[in-house]
């Protein structure tokens, strides 16, 4: 089980050796080697899996070296192999290195070709440190070193002022959660004299309520910036003027699920934190219907799959509050493998149209890419729960277990489900059947299928998508996942009591409520481009999120900055600068006068400042 | 508080003897302006401004190394005027102290600071061609 | 009348002076003085090697009787020295230690780029020798009058250091700024601790903290309107805001080799003393000044922060972000345990260390690119990573030290200071601290992003010919010293990040004559 040591190693060597040579190799020499290195993890992760096959019981730790410890804080740099982590990497690693592959040809003649690479695996490897880490401070390590990835990817096209502005909003919103995680663990050490993963389960048992509640909502406000829940999703959105791949990997299947997997992890706290448990379930099932409504009338295709995703992380953050970890980690895995799947197939419609996102601009392209059609139509009938795909079983054990806490959250979910079906089913008849309508993007020519490095991966995902469910079947015996789980979750995991016919019931309404949304997508999508009734404008704008974080926040905040920019800078400081450089000479007299202001003004400021100090001493704290 | 008195009377004093001088010679002087009277000069442009006087840097030298010697005395004299009180103590502390102040006069005269008219010493010509030298690189780099 | 009063006070009581005690600021001070007097006496101005050479003992050799100190200071034979005046304990030696990493790092880096703008002359490292033995004094200083002789030491040398390129406009003005300020602040300096000896009657600091243990005042209105000028002084060598309004144009206007060496000398010997004066003098009085010094970390932590968003030059960046540092640091004297002590102490060596290392790896870009040690903006740095890919790893790694990220030193700086701030339940405080930690990594980030995007050929003509200007110069040659030194820290920064123990450990030893 020391394999876990390879697999975050092999990512390291791939980012090192990438960083040094990557350049020298150049396209696609770099590519095959960030994908090697990553396919190397993933061996190791199925080597790793393999050992602990007759073992689930016990947790492995292997431990490299003490970090630091300070007072009675001992951090030490130690990888955690349970079955969550476990989990975790194959997933992780099996979908990262199909993008790899996928991404050789994507990004094919981009000048920066090598450095996608080098952020690509250490992507990988922050991730892997991330899932595996046997303490909050390297998990934490892992947290910013995917943030940190996810912002320069995002903004890897960062002549686009949009990319660059985008990476920034994603930086600064992650940056909000990651205080709630510092905290979160500095509570955490504060009342189990400890930050390591292998004392949470013992330790928790001493923890009050509400401190528990107080722990939880501070990895909550982690979890929802880095998993983009309400109100915290917008720069999700925005994350899409990263290069597809990135979408796929980054922001749909691995890292925008950290959060969901944080909270998995923390499940033994989140056992005791009953409130907490109820906000982490309402905000889910808010943002997975906020976001599928938003989705319904988004004409770019990156961002109606953007919702999309945000809508399923609001599932499995649902699953997470009502208790379901398991569910919520088979929703995570099979959403991985499909929505992976949509990324991919939306990029090679992208990659085909000469970089066009518009759906208005596309349509009948299903004679032209068939691989790519078949594929996202899998997709699309697994993200809908169509059954048997993949979706059917992970939703329908989510909402099973939503059922069991509330039926108000459940119906709220299934209603969020009906959208689902219909908004895939809506992108997939605009974007493949009706009339082309992509001339002025194509100029004549047809579109073509991408090559086949790209739809390999498309036709693996696929294959993942459809046969996902396999991993978790609801009949007894066939819960692979589930019992692989187990030992990770024990009784923090929820456990409903429901008579067998009340469950078929639920699933029964699962099935027919895909079908239906399917159905009314075809009614309403079939051979139409275009239907203002049905993408109502607040829907397109996102419910006008964000625009009014931007009045209210954003806006603030860049003017603090420009008042710093013009009064201090300006005024002040290039004052200065031009005064002595000459132009003061030039003014004459006025160029003193300017210049002793300046001094002058420094001045004041400071002794502004004793002012307020001295304000304080006698009139606060004198006696 | 009461022996403060004095000196507050005397501030008091002093402050309405300077502006009973002011005041006393503005009301009895007699005053009969003319255009001509008012102007600075019988002839001539008058100054906009202050014209720069060039002060060669020696002089502000020689001051430096007067108060250097200056604070010595000044601690010389209360040494000699309790040495054998203080012992060997003060005269290890006191030939420290000089010791000091005369490398610190060594380096001065070794960079010219004492040689007036053209400099001899290839040094420190060396050193004023150098700084004089990088002025335009200075510009440069901004 | 005098001569009677100065013979009723016969016979004189002579002070015990415990060489070993001052000896740090003796060997350094000697140091300087060699130099002098080679300088003065071979007949030849410039020596570099010869200089360099003694400047290296100096340093070392104070290193090691601070450490010496520190080892001593084990056995609780910490003790006062020189008539109470000097304080000679784990805590000074510790501070002592940083002075010398400083000064050995500085030392490397530093003359050889000074060398362009100035020549190879005595004076840099005389006065580098010299404000360092004034970051010694303000660390040992048991008494105000000596934190403030230490402070005036240090400071008249850095001014002068600070003006260096005289050819530039930028630089006289910053210095002259510099000093006047610098006068300003010392001047309300002082008349803090006027006011502090008419409320106690001492200015030696055991004595304060005795009288004040014993008597309570019933108005303690003039002793604290002393603490508050004293931390308008302190501030203002912080660069704490709102004192902070020079630093900005000083690191511009500073040769970058000054401006990395002032950076860290001036807070390690303010942050020592004002710990030695607020923490353990002034501990009675925590209530009264918690607020204001509070008041001051988080004004530095949110602005300096918020302000080098939108700067373009990378030194005012450089300079904001080391006004981020200072809030950060001010949170440790904020929350006064004996653990945030430690944790000051661990910050200020870490911070030492990586701020002297990056910006001798500026001095290093801009001798590469041609502008000696003088402004640069951070388009200048673009595609960095291209020409010169080993030097702009190095950076990112100093840059990202600095931000805070982990496996550095500087990531356990912020995390143990935090860790003193929730200790104390002041959470909110702690909550500030994070926000603007986050903020501060967008602008370091910057940083990173300008070196590793774009290519060199985007910038005009002018800059190749630079390049190409100062490969003739044989710039490896100048250049290796201060890879020496850069190494160091890098080594330093990023050792220490992995394996802090011993140097946590240390940290936890350096502890205050109370």
């Amino acid at each position: 089980m020391g394999a876990v040591g390879f697999v975050v190693l092999f990512p390291l060597l791939g980012f090192l050796v990438l960083l040094t040579f990557g350049r020298r190799l150049g396209d696609p020499v770099a590519g095959w080697l960030g994908t090697l290195a990553v396919f190397g993890s993933f061996v190791s992760a199925i080597v790793v899996w393999l050992a602990r096959l007759g073992n689930e019981g016990h947790p492995y730790v292997l431990r490299l070296f003490d970090w630091f410890s300070a007072g009675g804080l001992h951090v030490n740099v130690s990888f955690r192999v349970d079955g969550l982590s476990v989990a975790m990497i194959l997933f992780v690693t099996g979908v990262a290195t199909l993008i790899h592959l996928y991404s050789i040809g994507y990004m094919k003649g981009d000048p920066l070709y090598h450095q996608f690479f080098v952020y690509l695996n250490l992507f990988v490897f922050s991730m892997v440190v991330l899932v595996t880490a046997n303490t909050l401070p390297l998990a934490f390590l892992g947290w910013e070193g995917v943030g940190a990835c996810s912002y320069w990817l995002i903004s890897f096209w960062f002549e686009r002022p949009t990319a660059a502005s985008a990476g920034k909003k994603a930086f600064i919103v992650n940056r909000i959660g990651d205080t709630g995680f510092l905290l979160g663990t500095f509570l955490v050490f504060e009342h189990l004299g400890s930050v390591s993963f292998s004392r949470l389960t013992a330790g928790s048992l001493n923890l009050s309520p509400d401190t528990a509640t107080a722990i939880v909502l501070l990895f909550f406000l982690a979890a929802a910036g880095k998993s983009a829940q309400l109100p915290l999703f917008t720069w999700l959105l925005d994350a899409m003027e990263g290069p597809t791949p990135v979408s796929a990997l980054i922001h749909a299947a691995t890292m925008v699920t950290a959060g969901v997997y944080l909270m998995a992890r923390l499940s033994p706290i989140l056992a005791l934190a009953h409130t907490a448990d109820l906000v982490i379930a309402i905000v889910g099932v808010a943002t997975a219907f906020v976001a599928a409504m938003a989705a319904t009338a988004q004409t770019d295709i990156k961002k109606i799959v953007a919702y999309s995703t945000v809508s399923q992380l609001g599932y499995m953050m649902l699953g997470i509050g009502t208790g379901a970890y398991t569910a919520a980690i088979f929703l995570m895995i099979t959403h991985a493998f499909y929505k992976a799947l949509i990324f991919l197939g939306s990029g090679s419609v992208i990659h085909s149209l000469n970089g066009e996102q518009n759906i208005r601009r596309m349509g009948a392209l299903k004679k032209y890419m068939p691989i790519t059609t078949v594929t996202m139509i899998l997709a699309w009938l697994s993200i809908a729960g169509v059954p048997p795909f993949s979706g059917f079983f992970s939703k329908g054990a989510v909402l099973e277990n939503a059922f069991g806490d509330s039926p108000l959250l459940w119906a709220a979910g299934v209603i969020t489900a009906l959208l689902t079906a219909y908004y895939m089913g809506r992108l997939v008849y605009v974007v493949f059947y009706g009339t082309p309508r992509f001339e002025e993007v194509t100029h004549g020519h047809d579109p073509h299928e991408s090559p086949s490095v790209m739809t390999i991966p498309l036709i693996v995902l696929a294959a993942a998508a459809v046969i996902g469910g396999l991993l978790n079947l609801p009949v007894s015996g066939f819960g692979f996942l589930g019992s692989w789980l187990a030992p990770v979750f024990g009784t923090a995991q929820a456990a409903y009591p429901m008579s067998a016919g009340l469950k078929d019931g639920l699933m029964a309404t699962d099935a027919v409520v895909a079908l239906l949304g399917v159905f009314l997508s075809w009614r309403a999508w079939g051979g139409v481009s275009e239907n203002p009734a049905l993408e109502r404008k607040i829907f397109f704008n996102g419910w006008y999120i964000d625009a009014f974080y931007d009045r209210a926040f954003a806006r603030t905040g860049t003017a603090v900055a420009e008042v710093a920019d013009t009064v201090v800078d300006r005024q002040i400081v290039d004052g200065a600068v031009t005064g002595v450089a000459g132009v003061a000479r030039l003014v004459g007299g006025a160029g003193r006068k300017v210049q002793s202001g300046l001094v002058r003004s420094y001045l004041l400021i400071m002794v502004g400042g004793l002012i307020v100090m001295l304000g304080y001493v006698l009139t606060v704290a004198a006696r | 508080m009461a022996q403060y008195l004095p000196i507050v009377i005397m501030l008091v004093l002093g402050g309405v003897f300077a502006a009973g001088s002011f005041i006393g010679s503005g009301l009895l002087a007699p005053k009969r302006p003319h255009r001509a009277k008012l102007a600075p000069y019988e002839c001539g442009i008058v100054p906009r401004s202050e014209p720069p006087e060039r002060f060669p840097v020696r002089f502000f030298l020689v001051a430096m190394i007067f108060i250097i010697f200056d604070i010595e005395i000044i601690f010389l004299y209360p040494f000699a005027a309790a040495a054998g009180e203080l012992g060997t103590f003060g005269v290890i502390e006191v030939a420290g102290f000089a010791l000091v102040v005369f490398i610190a006069f060594a380096y001065l005269v070794a960079n010219g600071a004492l040689s007036w008219g053209p400099s001899r010493k290839q040094s420190y010509r060396v050193v004023e061609e150098r700084l004089a030298s990088k002025v335009p690189t200075g510009v440069r780099g901004e | 009348m005098i001569f009677a009063n100065v013979l009723s006070q016969l016979p004189i009581a002579l002070p015990a002076i415990s060489y070993k005690a001052v000896a740090p600021e003796l060997v350094l001070f000697g140091g300087a003085l060699l130099i002098l007097l080679v300088s003065a006496t071979v007949g030849k101005r410039e020596l570099p090697g010869l200089y360099r050479a003694i400047a290296l003992v100096a340093a070392l050799a104070e290193g090691g009787f601070s450490g010496y100190q520190l080892y001593l200071a084990q056995g609780a034979k910490a003790s006062l020295a020189v008539a109470g005046a000097i304080a000679y304990d784990g805590f000074s030696a510790f501070a002592g230690i940083v002075v010398a990493a400083i000064l050995l790092l500085a030392i490397l880096i530093g003359p050889g780029f000074i060398k362009r703008i100035a020549g190879d002359g005595p004076e840099f490292l005389v006065l580098m020798l010299i404000s360092a033995m004034g970051a010694t004094v303000m660390a040992q200083g048991e008494d105000l009058i000596v934190i403030f002789i230490g402070l005036e030491i240090l400071s008249i040398a850095l001014y002068v250091m600070v003006g260096y390129r005289i050819g530039d406009g930028l630089a006289r003005e910053a210095a002259f700024k510099y000093f006047i300020l610098g006068g300003f602040s010392s001047a309300i300096f002082l008349y803090g601790i006027a006011l502090v000896y008419g409320a106690t009657g001492t200015t030696n600091l055991a004595k304060i903290g005795a009288f004040l243990a014993l008597n309570v005042l019933t108005h303690d209105g003039v002793l604290l309107f002393g603490l508050a000028l004293l931390l308008l002084g302190f501030g203002f060598k912080v660069s704490a805001v709102p004192f902070h309004l020079w630093s900005p144009d000083v690191y511009q206007g500073a040769p970058t080799s000054v401006t990395g060496y002032m950076a860290a000398m001036a807070k390690v010997g303010a942050f020592a003393a004002l710990i030695r004066v607020f923490d353990i003098a002034f501990a009675g009085q925590i209530v009264q000044w918690r607020p204001i010094v509070v008041g001051l970390a988080i004004l530095s932590m949110v602005f300096g922060a918020l302000f080098a968003l939108r700067q373009r030059e990378l030194k005012k960046i450089l300079a904001y972000s080391s006004i981020n540092h200072a809030g950060f640091i001010l949170l440790g004297v904020y929350a006064g345990t004996a653990a945030a002590i430690s944790n000051t102490l661990f910050y200020l060596i870490a911070y030492a260390v990586i701020v002297v290392g990056t910006f001798g790896l500026v001095s290093i870009v801009q001798d590469s690119i041609g502008v000696s040690e003088g402004s640069c903006s951070l388009d200048q740095l673009r595609g960095l990573a291209r020409s010169r890919p080993a030097l702009a790893t190095v950076t990112a790694i100093m840059v990202l030290a600095q931000a805070g990220a982990p496996f550095t030193t500087g990531f356990l700086a912020k995390f143990s200071i935090i860790v003193s701030v929730v200790e104390i339940r002041e959470y909110w405080v702690a909550v500030v601290a994070m926000l603007s930690a986050a903020i501060a990594v967008a602008f370091y980030l910057r940083i990173v992003l300008a070196m590793f995007r774009g290519e060199p050929e985007e910038v005009e003509g002018e800059r190749v010919l630079a390049i190409q200007g100062a490969a003739t110069e044989a710039p490896a040659r100048r250049q290796a010293l201060a890879w020496i030194g850069v190494s160091l820290s890098l080594v330093f920064t990023v050792g220490f990040g992995i394996f802090p123990q011993p140097l946590l450990d240390l940290a936890a030893r350096a502890h205050i004559v109370g």
